[in-house]
């Protein structure tokens, strides 16, 4: 059904002008210079990390500020799997992902009985203790952390690779979740909770997937990260600086909007690497930069552009709110 | 007070049109009209509340259209909000207090008390208990209580009778006329009309939004004035 | 057993430095719904302002203190002035993150002045034992800080009580209209009571100055404490901040004994976790309640 919907797209040329891009960015792998590679792939990684956090908070509801906890133990899943363990990549990975997924369905329990607020710090204080939690254990080699020495095993351009399908794929991920009825429904919720909730809209189910999908794929991200960067401890797997990049991606950019996460991934990456001598100063500027959008933007630079040419790319928004008021017409946007 | 040509919206939604009135000083007006009506969009207009897309407020003398809720009130205008608007969390005593929040009937606080105690005896005897523990008539009390120690000169009561037993209605509204003859004008919103006719000097009546009728309480035919609040014949 | 009651009662007594740690973000809270991220950063940035003053330009700690709520107080009605009240009225998220860009300055500007070194306060009270025996020392520090800290939240619940301000705030948190139809203008009302968060929290920032190193980046840690107290004594309720730093105290210290000095925080977070889950309006929710 979505390959369906994708096909009848109304405007062709969008469709080309996506492929274009996707091709060029693959084909870099044979013309790309060293630092110009080294730069898209944390561009792609981060690009997973705001569209995770978008589908998480801006499309959702669920304002986390706790999804370092995930890039940790992705990290610390690919660590101990190849450093204690001798393991290849790949079941590194599939382990990432799982133990990713297994722990944020532990947590949702306690968790989802928070609201609001108290989510938002609940899952910063899980993240908190997690790092604590790792300083102390002997099984994870104390505050000491691992040299991921698989990470000097692959050249730059196979983690670009990686970095790009990642990226890539976080982005098909979300547009393709929205067009289906979990991401009508997503979409209801968020306009109207109570009202989601009266037309039948199962809010936790739903809620809860959402939550495991996205652990599960911050993890694969943040494994892929921290092969890339090769050198893990507790305070840098776990620190809320992981998910103040999210947030200050996604606000930049717009929140609910893929093209807001795209953008905010590429502003944040560009003023990364403008500032890396004033590694403070980057910070400062991001800060006070994000309050500013708040303030004089509040729907992002795409939420700007959207709601004042229309302009977008991808129109997963267009058809959905159009049908804020019933649920009636769910399959009609569908078979559209 | 001289309401001219508001227009107000929710959205896209027109909940006032062109709505002018005048309210002169010393009197007793009242606004009669069925729920959704606009009454209580107007008066939420009148108090900074929502903000109108034409027209104009002028309060002696003074556009007050664009002000902030508490400058307004500040010039002294003060509502007795409808139903139970009350600082539930704070004592009978609390809230009277607040209601002299402002420079100069604070100063005079402790008379504007025993005023009002006067009025309302039943509210010196729980003066120390918490205002969530009231009955809606002592509630409805509190509100009025709490506007007079503003030393309003304008007096604004929202559907002061709603849900409130007979008897008690007819000892606020002698409250009321008690008020008034200390000077205070006076603007009553009621979905009554027998009893808005008979205690007020002017009447406006409104329906969806619009006045559809107007004049001196005593000049206004009830039986007419009915018929128009219920949107019956030519005034629906 | 003696260790087991030497925790009990100097938990007890962090825990009244604790509630000081919360009782602002408890009160802002209360009053406009915001939570604010930026509370432990506030905090921190007091220490360090009076750490210069009285540490590196020598001025009298009372006097540092004074100045430096003096400039905080600024601060604080600057940014809620210019940055929290354009947003307040946008619903709970927005301002949550420009409070939580606030906290990303204040860190960095901090760490760009003072480097990431650890610092400490020096206080008249620093390694003194009131009561020194073989089973139990409670130090002056700890008893000072508990008997300030309670000191400051009994004068703040009076100020709420019988002051017009306390009162104008109260009304405001309880009924914005209706406090706007007494002629309070909630927002200036907003500025007064992040005013008087910002001051508790330079009290508190001296003492924690004074008991613990800190760094430029421990606000996270003490954001975190500060709501653990707030979520157990119930959002908003002032005296009930002294209950949840209470139970967190006696926990953390508690914890340490029982599982190791490197769990004493874990500890923490974990009562916080289970309380947030089972109560997650609070121990006393009920009772604030009405």
């Amino acid at each position: 059904m979505e390959d369906k919907t994708l096909r009848k797209e109304k405007n062709p040329l969008k469709n080309i002008i996506i492929l274009v891009i996707v091709a060029f960015f693959a084909s870099l792998t044979l013309w790309g210079n060293a630092y110009f590679i080294n730069l898209l792939t944390l561009l792609f990684l981060y690009l997973s990390l705001a569209q995770m956090w978008n589908l998480l908070a801006g499309y959702s509801g669920l304002v986390s500020l706790g999804q370092q906890i995930f890039v940790g133990l992705g990290g610390y899943c690919l660590a101990i799997m190849t450093e204690k363990y001798h393991q290849g990549l790949a079941l590194s990975l599939v382990v990432a992902v799982a133990v990713c997924v297994a722990f944020a369905f532990v947590i949702s329990f306690p968790i989802f009985k928070m609201r609001g607020v108290y989510f938002t710090i609940g899952t910063w204080i899980v993240a908190e203790a997690l790092m604590i939690f790792f300083a102390n254990w002997s099984f994870a080699n104390y505050n000491i952390g691992y040299n991921i020495r698989m990470g000097y095993t692959f050249s730059p351009n196979i983690i670009y690779l990686m970095a790009y399908i990642i990226g890539i794929g976080s982005v098909a991920l979300v547009f393709f979740l929205l067009r289906t009825k979990t991401g009508l429904a997503l979409m209801s919720m968020r306009d109207n909770e109570s009202a989601a909730e009266v037309r039948g809209v199962k809010l936790y189910g739903t809620k809860l997937r959402i939550f495991l999908l996205t652990a599960g794929y911050t993890g694969l991200t943040g494994a892929v990260l921290y092969l890339n960067m090769v050198y893990l401890t507790p305070d840098s797997a776990f620190t809320i600086n992981w998910t103040v990049s999210m947030v200050f991606m996604v606000i930049i950019g717009g929140m609910g909007t893929i093209e807001g996460g795209i953008i905010g991934a590429v502003v944040y990456v560009i003023i990364q690497q403008y500032l890396y001598n004033f590694p403070g100063i980057s910070m400062i500027i991001l800060g006070a930069a994000a309050i500013a959008i708040i303030l004089f933007l509040p729907k992002g630079i795409m939420g700007t552009l959207h709601s004042r040419y229309g302009w977008e790319l991808f129109s997963v928004r267009r058809g959905l709110q159009n049908k804020g008021a019933s649920v009636t017409s769910l399959k009609d946007i569908l078979m559209k | 007070m001289k309401l001219e040509g508001l227009d107000v919206f929710y959205g896209d939604f027109q909940a006032l049109y062109g709505v002018s009135m005048e309210i002169p000083k010393g009197k007793i007006v009242s606004i009669i009209g069925a729920n959704g009506s606009g009454k209580s969009t107007l008066l939420n207009t009148i108090m900074g509340v929502n903000r109108p897309k034409a027209g104009t407020i002028d309060f002696e003398g003074k556009d007050i259209t664009r002000l902030r809720t508490s400058d307004i009130v500040a010039l002294g205008v003060t509502i007795s909000p409808e139903g139970s608007s009350v600082f539930e969390d704070m004592s009978i005593e609390e809230n009277l207090l607040m209601g002299a929040y402002l420079p100069d009937p604070r100063k005079r606080r402790q008379e504007n008390l025993a005023r009002v105690y006067e009025l309302f005896p039943v509210l010196k005897e729980k003066e120390q208990q918490l205002a969530t523990f009231l009955s809606g008539g002592q509630r409805q009390m509190l509100a009025i209580a709490r506007a007079i120690m503003s030393e309003p000169k304008l007096l604004i009561c929202d559907e002061i009778s709603l849900g409130l037993a007979p008897v008690v209605v007819k000892d606020i509204y002698r409250k009321i006329r008690e008020i008034n003859e200390m000077g205070v004008t006076i603007l009553l919103v009621e979905q009554e009309v027998k009893r808005s006719l008979q205690s007020s000097d002017f009447s406006y009546v409104m329906v969806k939004g619009r006045v559809v009728m107007q004049g001196l309480s005593a000049a206004l035919p009830e039986t007419e004035v009915k018929d128009a609040y219920l949107g019956i014949n030519k005034y629906a | 057993m003696d260790l087991f009651v030497s925790a009990v009662i100097q938990g007890v007594l962090l825990g009244g430095l604790f509630a000081i740690i919360g009782v602002g973000l408890s009160l802002v809270f209360g009053i406009m719904g915001l939570t604010n991220i930026a509370h432990g950063d506030i905090m921190i940035l007091a220490s360090f302002f009076i750490m210069v003053f009285s540490v590196q330009m020598g001025i009298n700690l009372f006097v540092a203190l004074a100045i430096t709520i003096v400039v905080m107080v600024v601060i604080g009605a600057a940014m809620q002035k210019f940055l929290i009240n354009r947003v307040i009225t946008k619903g709970a998220e927005p301002a949550l993150l420009v409070t939580f860009g606030i906290s990303i300055i204040i860190q960095n500007i901090l760490t760009l002045i003072f480097n990431a070194d650890s610092r400490i306060i020096k206080g008249p009270f620093s390694d003194v034992n009131v009561v020194s025996t073989n089973w139990v020392s409670i130090s002056a520090e700890y008893l000072m800080n508990c008997l300030v800290a309670v000191g400051v939240i009994i004068a703040l619940s009076l100020v709420m009580k019988k002051t017009y301000l306390g009162r104008s705030i109260r009304a405001a948190s309880s009924n914005v209209t209706a406090a706007e139809f007494m002629g309070v203008n909630t927002l200036k009302t907003y500025v007064y009571a992040m005013c008087i968060a910002v001051v508790t929290s330079c009290v508190a920032g001296l003492l924690v100055g004074q008991t613990f190193v800190f760094y430029p980046y421990s606000g996270t840690q003490y954001l975190i404490i500060a709501f653990g107290v707030v979520v157990i004594g119930g959002m908003g309720s002032i005296v009930g901040t002294l209950l949840g730093g209470l139970i967190l105290g006696v926990s953390q210290l508690l914890g340490a004994l029982f599982f190791g000095n490197g769990y004493m925080i874990l500890i923490g977070y974990i009562v916080m976790l289970v309380l947030l889950t089972f109560r997650p309006r609070g121990l006393l929710s009920n009772m604030a309640r009405k």
